[in-house]
């Protein structure tokens, strides 16, 4: 229901040159709904008008920047005028020390937030949900109170008084309208990253690692590095419009600077208008902006308090009748009804798919070697002494009983798992065996690998799945978007493309689950019980398809339960009980082994039948 | 070495002020999986309670206690019921904002209703001076120390041997397995959160004979509180009663040796060093990375 | 949405603007904290304000015109900023009054400067308010640095003496809120103790929303310091007093600057008994003797009478001062355009003790008014009383704090 507000799809990409873009209803209609910003307060010519738009802008274009992080990659940072405020001093502190214009300041500014975004970034992605939040909302505690510290510095308490030198060079004006420029043109450079964001392999990366993180570093996404990114996209931005804020105050304090009840606000207006979409921050900023500030000039000279409490009410009663935000909530429809516009509702144009990545090497050669891999959780010891070496183009088939230590191989020669003891070596592009440190590593060297419990990205359509795992060798959307058409195909999942993977049954998980690794274009192929809750002809199909994908020259190795698929499909068995291998051969010879039959029936079963 | 143990002393009373405080979030946080950034307000509403009821009845704050303990159970529930729950099935951010705009609806409130001028109770009973050799503390302090003890004890054993409370703590373990055991998950939630905002009840009472009260009050106590919480594990209910005491001391202590307007720098970054490196809390009984 | 959600702004605001023409009255603007952790003392300064204006309405108004007030609520500065262009652009105010918070009136004087609006400074202490080289704006009340410099002059000329005791023997201690109250007053402080060659023996910057200062109390005591200087809101006040009875901490004398040592709140949250003694640094407050401040009497009869309490503070009584500074300047321009307004408020000339404050005025180039100082007062039988200048005071000072 709410695929177009949460999905990249929500704009599509058309393969078209800038200017036919225009006729796009969607693209002229947000236009002209953006150019309203300049041209309401023209019309009602009131430096109070112009000061609502202004703030309108710099909370707009503030939440924007918040959404990269808060939204797309569902980081939600409540210290976010941490970047703001660096911005802001920066700024004021350059002009005043060394005469540096606003316009150089808010670089330098915008430079130190990186910096410091990095360094809580990279210690703190891993927390999750709300301690993420706190943990953001304690540095920037910790920033302010170091504000008012060390006041020789800052101003301390005191605060920052912005010279009053006038002019385009010092960003501080008589004329107000020069304001609203500016804070326009911040807004639509934030609203432009955005979008392009949104709209790149960057975009589905972060809502993949806000999705399932382990099912994104399968598809060979460094999730660190991707968040990092945000994160410096973000702080950058937040910092230049801060700096700029700061320069139509022209007046800093730690208190303004690094408000925590600014920080909230600006997640705030995300989550109104819609949270990891484009347009949802700039619109939860039109709807509640106006609202506190009338409130304000209405309300407060009546009694005190009373606008702040009715502004809270709204705000609880927005988050109950809202809950998915106003893109979320009309975004569908109001979409349909502008693509109902002239030059609306346009199919995209077929595109050729890229060639697929070519496997060469020898059949037969050595392309995976793992060695005396040892794994132990706590007492217990998952794998003990597993080697298993893995040869071009064969199918190997990884079977035991439950709770054997299948997966836990599968986890390690993939990098999931780091062995307690024992490497795992895969052959590089460069035909010489290398030792991989990180899952996404072991990803982009050509592993793919499925998961047992199924994990697909909820939110986003079967097809944008697929783009996921097709990003790692097709950076471009339209290059990824038709060779995901073409893994659906192949993998029977075209005519359900559209659907969002939440609402797929398990079979087709399962297939998705196999489409999304195949997408990564592996070199070996681990397929953790791919046929498991599958029909009897689809597991048929899944047959053909294995073979089919290893006669592209791709190695497989899969973890099978039904034995009449894997002993049909593999070259090769290897039986794993107790964390170790017991048997390894060709299929026919396997079934025979005393010691299988014992694992799997039990040594009574094996001595009744007197094998 | 004298100074030393009147701050450590300093730094208990203190910490068992934030115990009694956090303790209540320990439920509404841990267990109900709600960052309930109004749970300073509710001490703020339970504060200007027991005033009322002090200024215009005469209650001691200790006796109002009791109502205001049952109001502020109502309170709590009534928001879990109307405002959180509608919200479950949303984005887990949204509840956040929910609080948000509890807290800010709240804090107005009682500007509208009560200004913003200071509101105290004289209780001259809670606040006697009480010397052990050259070191003071104050029966109000003290009463809060053992009420924090009490209050934690009983919690605990709440949890372990009552129906309820082992409802409460399978709820808090696995909420579908707990579903599929038969139990009505929504009211334990309702009720949770309601014992979490009584407990705020119980601090307002302890704090009224000490400190007056604003409509801002709240807002200084509750971000001690969620570091209490996430130093404590999340849901243990010793753990939040161990953090709140190092807190506490590591409050009093940092203002003295170090400065007083840093202290909270201290144990923010105390805080943040947890989270970083020890998610699970000091005793390692939660799961800040889950 | 977008579109319909602006319109109906858009209309929203054309409508107000509207409105604001039709009818036949001055309006003013009065720009203070009505809400949020500044509320208190910003409303009480905004009563200072209201009582001027409707005295003057009763006497027939400003040359005949009815005076309106248009409020403006701000609590940060970029409200302050946006309340500051509403009332100029919308509101079309010719003057504002504000503001009680330095940090509101910085910003909020910054656009009425650009604006080419007077904006008169009635409450907030904040030097750098009149040292921008701003046109418009102007403020009555005496600066952080008046306060400043009266606290630790008043260790050398009043609590020295009291205690017979060389002022250089004296071991002071400053505490402070780390605000920009607090840090500005505080930052004077220690260079007018240096000036004076007078022992500083610990500097101490607190939070003002802290629940505890028995650490702050601790560092004094350890320090062994005689007097302490706190500049402090009121919550951190009581705090303070309770916590040294607490701890047993007694100096031989405390001086306050303002804040939370001139509300009566303060008095009967800490016990009248324990604030026995305090001294207090502040705008002038009721009990100052009427011969050095006219109409401080009827100020106080005045203002029981629309709002049924007395005063809460000193505020309204000097917003009241400076209203009517103002606004016999806004009489005496030709008309209420900036430049005729300004040139009818530097000619201004009052000396001490004819107003309701005590104070003189007379504008310096940077239209800060020159005739200003903060009076001593001290918390005696649960009254403020003024101790300093002599002709102001009404008592004579005690030392020690607390009855006990």
């Amino acid at each position: 229901m709410t695929t177009k507000a949460f999905a990249p799809s929500a704009a599509v990409p058309r393969k078209s040159s800038p200017l036919a873009r225009l006729t796009d209803p969607r693209v002229y209609c947000s236009l002209a709904a953006l150019s309203l910003i300049l041209i309401v307060p023209r019309i009602i010519d009131s430096p109070f008008v112009m000061h609502v738009f202004v703030t309108i802008c710099v909370f707009g274009a503030l939440s924007t920047a918040w959404n990269i992080v808060g939204g797309y990659a569902g980081q939600l940072s409540l210290g976010h005028t941490v970047f703001y405020g660096i911005g802001g001093y920066t700024t004021a502190l350059l002009i005043q020390h060394f005469g540096l214009s606003p316009w150089i300041g808010m670089w330098a500014g915008a430079a130190l937030s990186v910096l410091v975004g990095i360094g809580i970034g990279y210690p703190c992605f891993r927390l999750r949900g709300p301690f993420f939040s706190l943990a953001t909302i304690a540095f920037l505690e910790v920033v302010r109170l170091l504000a008012i510290h060390f006041h020789g510095l800052t101003g301390g308490a005191a605060g920052l008084i912005v010279p009053l030198n006038l002019g385009w060079e010092w960003m501080i004006f008589r004329e107000k309208f020069n304001y609203l420029y500016i804070a326009f043109g911040l807004l639509l450079l934030t609203l432009l990253v955005s979008w392009a964001i949104r709209n790149s392999r960057l975009g589905f990366y972060l809502t993949a690692v806000r999705e399932r993180e382990d099912a994104a570093l399968a598809a060979g996404v460094n999730n660190t590095g991707v968040k990092l990114r945000a994160v410096i996209v973000s702080a950058a931005l937040t910092s230049l419009v801060g700096s700029f804020h700061a320069m139509y105050m022209t007046f800093l304090e730690p208190a303004t600077m690094f408000s925590l009840a600014t920080a909230i606000e600006i997640a705030m207006f995300s989550l109104i208008g819609g949270l990891g979409t484009v347009v949802g921050p700039l619109l939860g900023t039109v709807l509640v902006v106006p609202i506190a500030e009338l409130a304000r000039g209405w309300l407060g000279a009546s009694a005190n308090g009373l606008h702040g409490f009715v502004y809270g009410t709204v705000l609880v009663i927005i988050t109950l009748t809202l809950p998915a935000g106003l893109v979320g909530t009309f975004g569908p429809r109001v979409g349909q009804w502008i693509d109902r516009l002239p030059g609306g509702g346009r199919r995209q144009d077929a595109h050729a798919a890229p060639a697929s990545r070519p496997i060469s090497g020898e059949p037969g050669q050595p392309i995976l070697e793992a060695k005396g891999l040892v794994m132990k959780f706590g007492g217990l010891t998952a794998t003990d002494n597993v080697s298993i070496t893995l040869r071009r183009g064969e199918i190997l088939g990884i079977i035991g009983p439950n709770g054997a230590g299948k997966t836990t191989v599968f986890n390690q020669i993939s990098g999931f798992l780091k062995p307690t003891s024992g490497t795992v070596a895969v052959i590089g592009p460069d035909g010489a065996m290398t030792n991989p440190a990180s899952a996404d590593e072991f990803s982009r060297l050509g592993i793919g690998r499925t998961f047992q419990i199924v994990q697909p990205f909820g939110k986003l359509t079967v097809l944008e799945n697929i783009m996921v795992g097709v990003f790692m060798r097709h950076p471009k959307v339209d290059d990824a978007r038709a060779a995901a058409l073409r893994v659906a195909r192949l993998v029977g999942l075209e005519d359900i493309k559209d659907v969002e993977a939440r609402n797929l049954p398990i079979g087709g998980l399962k297939r998705l689950e196999v489409a999304r690794t195949l997408a990564t274009e592996p070199s070996i192929l681990l397929l953790d019980e791919v046929m498991a809750g599958q029909s009897q002809s689809d597991t048929q199909r899944m047959v053909n398809l294995i073979r089919t994908i290893r006669d592209t020259g791709v190695t497989v190795i899969a973890i099978e339960h039904n034995m009449q698929a894997i002993m049909s499909l593999s070259d090769r068995i290897i039986v794993i009980d107790s964390g170790k291998v017991i048997a390894e051969g060709n299929p026919q010879d396997v079934v025979k082994n005393r010691r299988v039959i014992e694992a799997y029936l039990g040594e009574d079963f094996v001595d009744a039948q007197g094998i | 070495m004298d100074v030393l143990v009147q701050l450590l002393i300093n730094g208990i009373m203190l910490g068992s002020m934030y115990a009694i405080i956090s303790v209540g979030l320990t439920l509404i946080f841990g267990i109900v999986r709600v960052v309930n950034f109004a749970h300073g307000e509710f001490l703020m509403v339970g504060m200007y309670a027991v005033y009322l009821l002090g200024a215009y009845w005469g209650l001691n704050p200790y006796v109002s206690a009791v109502p205001v303990i049952i109001l502020l159970f109502a309170l709590g529930s009534l928001v879990q019921r109307f405002i959180i729950q509608p919200l479950l099935g949303a984005d887990e951010h949204i509840q956040i904002f929910a609080t948000v705009g509890l807290s800010t609806a709240l804090v107005n409130l009682a500007l509208l209703v009560f200004g913003a001028d200071l509101y105290s109770l004289t209780v001259p009973s809670a606040r006697q001076a009480v010397s052990v050799g050259d070191y003071t503390m104050l029966t109000g302090q003290i009463f809060m120390l053992a009420c924090a003890v009490i209050l934690v004890a009983g919690l605990h054993f709440f949890m372990q041997t009552t129906a309820l409370g082992r409802a409460i703590r399978a709820t808090a373990q696995n909420r579908n397995a707990a579903l599929l055991m038969g139990v009505r998950v929504d009211r334990i939630y309702v009720i949770t959160f309601g014992l979490g905002a009584a407990c705020v009840g119980l601090a307002s009472a302890l704090l009224m004979p000490l400190y007056p009260v604003t409509p801002t009050i709240g807002t200084y106590f509750v971000l001690t509180a969620f570091v209490v919480v996430v130093l404590g594990g999340m849901r243990s209910i010793y753990g939040a009663f161990v953090g709140a005491m190092i807190i506490g001391i590591v409050d009093s202590l940092s203002g003295y040796y170090i400065a007083p307007d840093l202290k909270e720098v201290v144990y923010f970054a105390i805080f943040i060093l947890i989270l970083i490196f020890k998610p699970t809390g000091l005793f390692g009984f939660g799961r800040g990375t889950e | 949405m977008k579109v319909v959600m602006k319109a109906a702004v858009a209309a929203g605001l054309a409508l107000g603007a509207s409105q604001a023409f039709a009818q036949e009255t001055v309006k003013v603007g009065a720009l203070y904290p009505f809400s949020g952790g500044l509320a208190l003392l910003g409303d009480e300064s905004f009563r200072g304000l209201e009582l001027a204006i409707e005295e003057r309405n009763a006497a027939g108004g400003l040359n005949g015109k009815k005076i309106e007030l248009v409020k403006g609520d701000a609590v940060d500065p970029n409200q302050a900023v946006g309340e500051a262009r509403r009332l100029t652009s919308v509101e079309k105010v010719p003057v504002i009054f504000g503001t009680y918070s330095s940090s509101l009136s910085l910003a909020a004087s910054q656009v009425a400067e650009l604006a080419g609006i007077p904006y008169f400074e009635l409450g907030a202490i904040s030097d750098p308010i009149t040292e921008r080289g701003f046109k418009y704006v102007c403020r009555t009340n005496p600066t952080s640095k008046d306060f400043a410099n009266r606290m630790v002059d008043s260790i050398i000329e009043a609590v020295a003496p009291g205690l017979n005791a060389d002022p250089k023997s004296l071991k002071i201690g400053i505490i402070h809120e780390d605000s920009l109250y607090g840090q500005t007053v505080s930052g004077f402080q220690q260079a007018r103790a240096k000036e004076k060659s007078l022992n500083v023996v610990e500097t101490l910057p607190y939070s003002a929303k802290s629940v505890d200062l028995t650490p702050v109390i601790l560092r004094l005591k350890s320090a062994g310091a005689d007097v302490v200087l706190q500049t402090s809101y009121q919550n951190d006040t009581v705090l303070f007093f309770r916590q040294m009875k607490d701890q047993g901490f007694k100096p031989k004398a405390v001086i306050g600057a303002g804040g939370g040592y001139s509300t009566r709140d303060t008095a009967q949250a800490v016990g009248t008994e324990n604030i026995e003694g305090a001294l207090n640094v502040d705008f002038p407050q009721y009990r100052t003797n009427p011969q050095a401040a006219p109409g401080i009497d009827e100020f106080v009869k005045k203002y029981q009478a629309k709002y049924g309490t007395a005063p809460r503070s000193g505020h309204s009584l000097t917003n009241y001062m400076g209203a009517n500074v103002f606004l016999d300047a806004m009489a005496a321009a030709k008309d209420l355009k900036g430049d005729a307004i300004k040139e009818a408020v530097m000619k201004v000339d009052i000396p001490v003790g004819r107003t309701a404050t005590g104070w003189g005025v007379k504008f310096n180039e940077n239209c800060q008014n020159t005739r200003v100082s903060p009076f001593l007062m001290q918390w005696q039988g649960g009254e403020l009383v003024t101790v300093f200048p002599a002709e102001a005071a009404v008592a004579k000072m005690k030392t020690g704090i607390g009855t006990n």
